[in-house]
């Protein structure tokens, strides 16, 4: 055989390798609650009489500095956990609390789920929520587009989507500097 | 042993076939000799890598349970599909491709403009006869 | 007896009538399912999937009818005109945007400058603002970016032609 097929050959058995060791790591397929379509666990922690002050509205200090250790503190930009700066409140369908935040926008200020707070056992477990949970339920009323891909990909992420065209552009350029040889055609 | 293939392998089955498409075409973009079937390999390649990242936002299928096929509904925001109970598929990894394919054709069409240029200057699209008349002017040009 | 009831130009083989009289017939409604499917706000939908429509009805009037008159169909001012337009519309509104909102820069996002605003409501005109901005400047750079590729793959030369008579 030639030296390139054989080559060939050895890459392709190394790769089936690596992707046996690398499949633990990846979510079932068609999970609802997978940290890529709902939520995250962060940590989880032992509970005192931390549920009553849930229940009063108010997140216990060592839950909040936990977070803030995590990395999602003011120094990073994220928004703050202080006091009146946030609302709790007892969501029936993911059996847990959720924290809503409100961020500084300019039309439609409204809090926005970023936490929930779960009781498993004895401890408490804290998940924090990812994008497309927002953006499913916030698209009908701030764009009045019932379509979640065309809203997200020309409202919320329009500025990639200017870069993306540019490059089809450029790639029409180009095709016509490689094949024109006595001017126009 | 056989757990952990039941758990692993039967059940993430989306990642094994494009996983297979996937070598399947960086074999053929490698090992082949002329451009057109190179060309063809890494247009492959990619299809393969989009059908994979676009599979890990399908929600509400159990496949150990049922062979489930009742999955999501696509995000189009309804009524009538939150009374019935569906529930609506990832539009995240849908957004991040879409763009992805039509930048993919683009690409294809200017790799296939310089096969033309390459084919009017050397008369042929084999890799070996094109190397072997790189070293010969070379020679001519070291030797003049 | 297969076909060829027109006369033979120099350079193109000889026709049929089945693709012929087809292919000018579903021409038109190609277009109008484009158009269709670029305004994607209601339903599925978008600038891209709209695009390659657009474009698909195009190339399939100069695989049948030759390159010749595919290029008196669109021109190459036409083609030029409309890969900038498309681009410029979408730029175009987004620098607006970002020149009027000065304290809080925003892109997008400032449904104050236009005066769709004051008959349907913030929401309506993002709305609107992604239907015929975006996506129409999106739908309409795609199609003559794949219509040019087309020519110039395809293109021959005049000497290259050969004739072919009965």
């Amino acid at each position: 055989m030639k030296s390139l097929s054989s080559f060939g050959i050895v890459i392709v058995i190394i790769l089936i390798g690596l992707s046996a060791y690398v499949i633990e790591d990846l979510p079932a397929f068609g999970d609802a609650n997978s940290p890529a379509n709902k939520y995250i666990r962060l940590f989880s922690m032992q509970s005192g009489a931390m549920e009553d002050q849930l229940e009063g509205g108010v997140i216990p200090i060592e839950i909040k500095n936990k977070i803030y250790d995590f990395g999602f503190n003011e120094e990073n930009l994220y928004p703050t956990l202080e006091e009146g700066g946030y609302e709790i409140e007892w969501n029936e369908k993911n059996g847990g609390w959720d924290v809503l935040i409100e961020e500084g926008e300019i039309y439609f200020n409204e809090p926005i789920k970023y936490y929930c707070i779960k009781i498993l056992g004895e401890e408490l477990a804290v998940y924090r929520y990812n994008w497309p949970v927002r953006i499913i339920e916030w698209t009908e009323e701030e764009t009045a587009t019932p379509n979640a891909v065309t809203s997200g990909l020309a409202d919320y992420r329009g500025f990639d989507t200017m870069g993306e065209e540019t490059v089809i552009l450029i790639g029409a350029i180009a095709v016509t500097m490689l094949l024109r040889r006595r001017g126009r055609l | 042993m056989i757990e952990w293939l039941m758990q692993h392998v039967l059940e993430k089955y989306n990642f094994w076939i494009a996983m297979t498409i996937i070598l399947i075409g960086l074999y053929a973009a490698m090992a082949k000799g002329n451009l057109l079937k190179k060309l063809i390999g890494l247009s492959l390649f990619q299809t393969a890598m989009f059908l994979w990242f676009i599979s890990l936002g399908d929600v509400g299928r159990d496949v150990m349970v049922t062979w489930g096929l009742k999955g999501g509904t696509p995000p189009i925001i309804w009524e009538k599909a939150i009374e019935e109970g569906y529930t609506y598929v990832n539009p995240l990894p849908n957004v991040l491709m879409l763009t992805g394919i039509v930048v993919s054709a683009a690409t294809t069409a200017v790799a296939l403009a310089i096969v033309i240029r390459i084919y009017q200057k050397y008369g042929t699209i084999e890799e070996d006869e094109i190397m072997e008349r790189e070293l010969q002017e070379e020679v001519r040009y070291a030797f003049s | 007896m297969t076909g060829g009831s027109a006369i033979p130009e120099e350079g193109v083989a000889r026709r049929d009538v089945i693709i012929d009289t087809i292919s000018r017939l579903i021409f038109p409604f190609i277009l109008l399912f484009g158009f269709y499917v670029t305004i994607g706000t209601e339903g599925t939908g978008g600038g891209f999937q709209g695009g390659t429509i657009l474009a698909a009805g195009f190339i399939l009037y100069i695989t049948v009818f030759g390159a010749k008159r595919g290029r008196e169909k669109i021109p190459e001012s036409v083609n030029t005109f409309f890969e900038s337009f498309g681009l410029y519309l979408y730029n175009g509104s987004g620098l607006l945007c970002i020149i009027f909102s000065m304290g809080a820069v925003q892109f997008l996002n400032y449904p104050g400058i236009w005066p769709v605003t004051d008959l349907v409501g913030v929401a309506g005109s993002r709305a609107w603002i992604i239907a015929f901005m975006v996506e129409v400047g999106i739908g309409l750079t795609v199609m003559a970016a794949f219509i040019s590729q087309y020519f110039d793959l395809a293109w021959k030369d005049e000497e290259e032609m050969v004739v072919r008579k009965e």
